[in-house]
């Protein structure tokens, strides 16, 4: 009885989490790697500026978590976050291009440090 | 003419003070307010969600934390946080966070 209780506690300790991220798509990082086109010609040029609204730097996304990446294209879908160029790019991806892409960019740590 | 100039230096003065970015003093800060979810040094994502800030870029990080605070950008947690934050503090962390190693890369 007392293990029954303590599986259950055990299960419930460990699945919600697991049925919370199971709520987001599977990403697949090797899927991503048609889909990255639209990325690179401002992420993926070292020391690269947006040039509008305002003149800051692109971030860097390669190593960044996936969770955050899946949010912040999440928000500019949602209109939460506002960039013009990233809020038309994210209303065109789908839920599974978004978990790609994360999944690919995350893993994409092993590149050059610039 | 010497007022003149002493104007002019006093402006440089001030803009130069106004666009101070003090990392020692955004260590401190960030040992207060981010690291609980960002980790000490910006390299954890210690809730989901949050993003790794080590070695982003300074303008960015800023731009960042002024787009939470204006309300531009909208975060359950960032947006109470940025408020709490003044533009030589926002500054100070993006010179600290940039200035850190971690992850972060640019890859094609």
């Amino acid at each position: 009885m007392n293990r029954t209780l303590g599986l259950i506690v055990l299960a419930l300790a460990f699945g919600a989490p697991a049925s919370a991220q199971q709520a987001a798509k599977a990403g697949n990082a090797e899927a991503a790697k048609v889909k990255v086109s639209m990325c690179v010609g401002c992420h993926g040029i070292p020391d690269y500026r947006t040039a509008f609204p305002s003149v800051y730097h692109v971030p860097k996304i390669a190593g960044q978590s996936a969770d955050y990446i899946a949010a912040a294209l999440n928000a500019y879908r949602t209109g939460e976050r506002l960039h013009p160029s990233m809020q038309g790019i994210a209303k065109s991806l789908s839920e599974q291009d978004i978990a790609d892409l994360a999944a690919y960019y995350s893993a994409a740590a092993g590149g050059a440090s610039r | 003419m010497m007022m003149r100039i002493g104007v002019t230096v006093l402006a440089l003065g001030l803009a130069a003070h106004a666009h101070a970015w003090d990392a020692d003093k955004g260590a401190e800060k960030a040992k207060q307010v981010c690291a609980a979810c960002h980790g000490e040094t910006g390299t954890e994502a210690k809730v989901p969600g949050a993003a790794i800030l080590a070695g982003q870029y300074r303008d960015y990080l800023y731009h960042s934390l002024l787009d939470y605070k204006t309300g531009k950008r909208k975060n359950a947690i960032m947006s109470g946080q940025a408020q709490a934050l003044s533009d030589a503090d926002m500054r100070n962390l993006a010179a600290y966070y940039a200035r850190q190693s971690g992850p972060l890369k640019v890859v094609r």
